[in-house]
């Protein structure tokens, strides 16, 4: 059989009309032909030769690393901390039923070789913020790739790679949604050039005075009475306290409450447990709230439940049947079923720790069938009383655990698009390196491309000036510091300047103690980051971040090296204040206008995995008119303004749901 | 034919009997596409695990396409390939491997099992006839076909056939930095929730090709409830208007000059690479045509006839542009197929579970300007969806008779042109199928870009034998 037969593509010589000057014979097809073809051979050789950092190998890990290695990058490192689960084999496509619980980061690899064994890959499962992974060995790397799912870790490798100098190519994809941006230092945005939104919290009284939608009673069941009965101590991280002083009096009456609710704790385990919780969550405190008739002007009041009126309407229920059905949206008697249930259930893992003489502490964990059992049930009565939608609990494992819907084709294409990006990269084309965002369901793109945005000068990440320096961290203090780098290396000379990391200032002019400590004392490691901000008010440098480096060899007679000689060390002054900037939409606002259009926003930054994440308020300005149904800041202007008491919750199915981060 | 199915099994983790809820998908199944049905809902994901798929060529877009078709977890894929595996397959196509012993073994053979092994619920069935020897009846026992890297000949044939049968039909096609989607759903209705705004929603057309066909409370007894069900339906053209000179850019682009010139100019190169290889046979690639001055005049000609024809202006194709676009033709690149696999996968599936807006009708895209624009070409004049009645199926089956019979491949050309311009020698063996050949004609002579004064008869004339078609 001819092997070229039926591929139309694969040239005939007969009919090609003119006269050919000689015959050229057919070239020898191999595994690297078509790269070499499309991308022409110098940047073809260049892939081949590059040494890359791919972080994460979960959703987008698993097609880029795919991408990776068909393409013949030629070293490829991976790193991920986590195991694989069943709910990933529906996108993380490297992965099967027998790899449930092994290392992300091992299997892939082994997956992956098959693809192409003319590439090196390194795994390593670990977590990229290991002190091993330091800025110089990130800086071996030609690219970073960053495949990540939550905010903490793409910040710390954005950092990293700042300090490093190697080229970032960050993606996240949440839903139909999906983008990709370049980032290198000086030239391009960092990720954190525009603020990101940090995750929901609730006002106090929203939760538990006045729900009025079923993420409020959700979060009430989750985070204050799984808690109160079975946790540690109220959940405070999901609780918005700047309304507080506006409400005092109701603030301390619920105080007495949640005081009176520990009290029931006692009597876990005993048969009046059930009742007595019910009747004083979903009756007793009802009650209260109900007679304060202020509060019920505007509102339609709650209704306090009879706890046995519904167990007896509850007694012919099949337990079982019920408990199965996660898609049903249960009745208000199936709720107390599962309420009843699930009490019983957590009671007895209370009763079995406290008799192995143990702390029995339960934390909501959406895995945890018992904890989400109770949630929802609770959350559902919750609803009930004060006239809200119930929800099944498919639904509200979803809002409880903070779960963001993901799919192999947004990973695909987004893991495609980090590929062509770092062909860019590799040619040094930043200026044709686009921040790419995924349009679905768009008339007229499916992907809305723009220019890389500049970075912004007031980013308190990359507008800074950074540098490094070697230190004998075992003989080196504060005040070595200052006198050997900051004042001569680094030129601050009279200056007034503070030194700070992350804990808080280690020194300004009237905070002097620390000076005589060693870095060790204060915590100061290799890969520690200092930032030293100017504190005269005129001309003022920008700050400085610098990134310590244990010195490896003896420094001399001075215990600290700066990288650069005094003469190399420019140090900008930082911006005059422009006037206030045109406003922009709030991040709060993105969100919404992201769930609100069946997901037709290009401005959302997504991610595949189990933390929302957010879009820079400064790409909602740049949608493109021409899309009837894209983005427009008019729009989730509307929509910010619709939403009452600053929460946002969006069900629609592609909507993400932002509430606090667990 | 030579068909064969890989371990199609209903396994489970345990490897117990799953056990089915009242919705048909059980508790295992809920558990492993969970983050997919949060997103599409369970509704969409019973429609997804009951279609049919058929795959035409399996190169690297396939090889995506297959992938994200067979995770999202449809009923069955029919891999259809009869070339065998090369050398240069491996560079892009992840479910090949030499140490596997694939080179040389037939390419949806060579590419099953790994397939298969995605996602053991899915039904992977190899198909390894050449698809141009396939009978028009074959396409019907499919709910979407999706065609990918053939010539626009082959793409035509298949295309009539998935009109005759009312199937949805793909086509795409990867050259190295570009490519292209296309869809032909004939008639696609899907339902759009959405909050009622202070307007009344109004049934009628959107679009040139999309209208508005019901509204309905989504819950009729909860008066508070803001949410209503629009039901949209698009219209399509065949591959054959789309393709050529017969369909025009929308007329929003066309009077707005900026929007002209920010059409991409691949566009019209594709359109030339269609024409190019089914006036020669051959696509302009390899080193013979690339060396070729007549043969490349021709095709710089073609680009900017086509671009010409599409009404954007001359300096939008510039020589660098058709270069490079000539430099990439024939090859495939992973990155490449992974976005346009990943777009087109997420269409069939939004398609199947009909609650997203979908393609219309035509991608473009670019991965050296990351873009993917699209565009809806459509005749001018004329009905569209239905409408569009297709040529007749005893062209194609004689064709596929013919091509079967001589148990020989040649090139395209004769297919093509038995089916373009052999029509006059087809005895139609009903009256139904005078019909139908008419329209082919009318088509054929609208794609030949006809004077828009015939169009319109044309058009006309198309109308009032679809409504008899429809009543036959």
């Amino acid at each position: 059989m001819d092997p070229t037969m039926g591929n139309p593509m694969v040239p005939m010589t007969a009919q090609i009309p003119g006269p050919v000057a000689q015959p050229i014979p057919l070239p020898v097809l191999t595994r690297d032909s078509y790269n070499s073809q499309s991308l022409g051979r110098s940047l073809n050789a260049n892939v081949k030769q590059a040494r890359v950092l791919m972080v994460g190998a979960g959703g987008i890990g698993c097609e880029l690393l795919k991408n990776l290695v068909l393409t013949g990058f030629g070293e490829v490192h991976v790193v991920d901390l986590d195991t694989i689960d069943l709910s990933n084999l529906n996108r993380q496509f490297l992965f099967r039923h027998e790899h449930i619980k092994k290392s992300k980061a091992l299997v892939a690899k082994e997956a992956a070789q098959k693809f192409n064994p003319a590439v090196k890959i390194v795994a390593h499962h670990a977590n990229i913020k290991d002190a091993q992974f330091n800025i110089e060995w990130l800086s071996s790397f030609r690219i970073v790739f960053n495949a990540l799912d939550n905010l903490e870790a793409r910040r710390h490798v954005n950092k990293m790679c700042l300090a490093a100098d190697v080229p970032l190519i960050e993606s996240g994809t949440t839903g139909f949604n999906g983008q990709v941006q370049v980032i290198k230092k000086g030239v391009t945005a960092c990720y954190d050039c525009a603020p990101k939104e940090t995750p929901k919290s609730f006002p106090v009284c929203t939760i538990r005075s006045t729900p009025s939608q079923p993420i409020h009673c959700i979060v009430w069941g989750k985070s204050y009475l799984l808690n109160e009965i079975f946790g540690a101590s109220e959940d405070e991280s999901a609780f918005d306290h700047t309304v507080d002083g506006d409400n005092a009096q109701e603030i301390e009456e619920l105080k007495r409450e949640s005081a009176a609710l520990r009290k029931i704790r006692n009597s876990v385990g005993t048969e009046e447990f059930a009742q007595m919780l019910f009747e004083k969550v979903f009756k007793t405190d009802i009650e209260r709230l109900r007679s304060m008739e202020d509060m019920w002007k505007t509102r339609k009041p709650p209704e306090p439940l009879n706890y046995q009126e519904l167990l007896d309407k509850a007694k012919s229920l099949d337990k079982e049947k019920v408990l199965k059905d996660a898609q049903k949206v249960w009745s208000l008697e199936e709720n107390l079923v599962v309420f009843n249930d699930s009490l019983e259930r957590l009671s007895k893992r209370v009763l079995e720790s406290k008799s192995a003489g143990e702390e029995s502490i339960i934390t909501f964990d959406k895995d945890d069938e018992d904890t989400l059992d109770f949630v929802a049930a609770s959350a559902n009565i919750r609803s009930a009383v004060f006239g809200i939608d119930r929800k099944s609990k498919f639904d509200i494992k979803q809002m409880a655990g903070n779960i963001i819907p993901a799919i192999a084709t947004t990973n695909a294409i987004v893991a495609g698009l980090c590929v062509l990006e770092a062909f860019k990269v590799l040619k040094g084309h930043y200026e044709q390196a686009k921040e790419v965002f995924l349009t679905p369901f768009a008339n007229a793109r499916m992907l809305a491309s723009d220019k890389s945005r500049e970075p912004n000068p007031d980013c308190p990440v990359c507008g800074v000036y950074q540098t490094r320096a070697y230190v004998d961290l075992e003989k080196a203090t504060l005040n070595d510091l200052v006198e050997h780098l900051i004042k001569t290396n680094l030129g601050y000379g009279e200056k007034d300047f503070a030194i700070s990391n992350e804990v808080g200032i280690l020194y300004d002019p009237d905070e002097t103690d620390n000076l005589d400590k060693k870095l060790s004392e204060l915590g100061i490691k290799s890969d520690s980051f200092l930032t030293i901000t100017d504190e005269d008010d005129e001309e003022p440098f920008v700050n400085v971040v610098i990134a310590i480096q244990e010195a490896k060899e003896p420094l001399g007679d001075k215990p600290v090296k700066g990288i650069l000689d005094p003469e190399d060390v420019k140090i900008p002054l930082k911006p005059k204040k422009q006037p206030q900037p045109e406003p922009v939409a709030t991040p709060t606002a993105a969100t919404n206008g992201a769930s609100t259009s069946n997901g037709q926003n290009g401005g959302v930054i997504n991610l595949d995995g189990d933390e929302p994440m957010t879009t820079p308020a400064k790409t909602l300005k740049r949608g493109h008119p021409e899309d009837a149904e894209g983005p427009s800041v008019k729009k989730i202007k509307a929509n910010d303004k619709a939403a009452d008491d600053d929460i946002v919750f969006i069900e629609d199915s592609a909507g993400a749901i932002v509430i606090d981060d667990d | 034919m030579t068909t064969t199915t890989t371990q199609a099994t209903e396994t489970n983790g345990s490897g117990q009997e799953a056990s089915h809820s009242a919705a048909g998908i059980s508790a295992d199944e809920i558990a492993l596409y969970d983050r997919q049905i949060r997103l599409w809902g369970m509704k969409a994901q019973e429609k997804i695990r009951s279609a049919n798929i058929l795959l035409i060529t399996m190169k690297a877009l396939a090889n995506e396409i297959a992938k994200n078709l067979v995770l999202a977890g449809i009923g069955s894929l029919t891999i259809n390939d009869h070339a065998v595996v090369s050398e240069a397959d491996l560079g892009a196509q992840f479910f090949l491997s030499a140490e596997d012993g694939h080179l040389g073994q037939n390419r949806a053979v060579a590419a099953s099992a790994s397939l298969q092994r995605l996602n053991p619920r899915v039904k992977v069935i190899v198909d390894t006839d050449d698809i141009r020897t396939k009978h028009s009846s074959f396409y019907s026992s499919f709910d979407v076909i999706i065609a990918t890297d053939l010539d626009a000949d082959t793409l035509n044939v298949i295309n009539t056939a998935t009109r005759i049968h009312g199937r949805k039909f793909y086509a795409a096609g990867s050259h190295g930095l570009y490519g292209f989607l296309f869809a032909d759903l004939i008639e696609h209705d899907f339902i759009i929730e959405r909050q009622r705004s202070n307007l009344s929603t109004t049934l009628g057309p959107e679009t040139k090709t999309r209208s508005i066909v019901s509204v309905a409370p989504k819950e009729p007894d909860n008066k508070d409830s803001h949410i209503e069900l629009v039901t949209k339906r698009e219209l399509y053209s065949t591959w054959l208007l789309a393709s050529s000179d017969a369909s025009h850019l929308p007329q929003d682009i066309l009077s707005s000059p900026r929007r002209k010139r920010a059409v991409t100019p691949i566009l019209s190169c594709l359109r030339a690479l269609w024409q190019f290889t089914s006036t020669f046979g051959v696509p302009p690639t390899g080193p013979e045509l690339l060396t070729n001055h007549t043969a490349l005049a021709a095709f710089t000609q073609m680009c900017s006839d086509k671009h010409k024809a599409l009404g954007l202006p001359a300096e939008t194709l510039r020589a660098e542009l058709l270069r490079s676009f000539l430099q990439n033709v024939g090859a495939e690149l992973a990155p490449v197929a992974a976005v346009l696999g990943g777009q087109l996968a997420q269409d069939v599936i939004n398609v199947l579970g009909q609650t997203q807006q979908p393609i219309q009708n035509f991608v473009v895209f670019s991965g050296e300007s990351m873009e993917a624009n699209v565009y809806a070409l459509h005749p001018r004049e004329g009905e569209l969806g239905r409408g569009l009645l297709p040529v007749t199926m005893g062209v194609i089956d004689a064709a596929a008779e013919v091509l079967e019979k001589e148990g020989q491949t040649t090139d395209l050309m004769g297919l093509g042109g038995q089916h373009l311009g052999g029509q006059q020698q087809q005895q139609p063996s009903s009256q139904m199928e005078g019909v139908e050949q008419q329209q082919q004609q009318q088509q054929q002579q609208q794609a030949n870009g006809v004077s828009t004064e015939q169009s319109t008869g044309a058009g006309q004339q198309q109308e009032q034998q679809g409504s008899g078609a429809g009543n036959a």
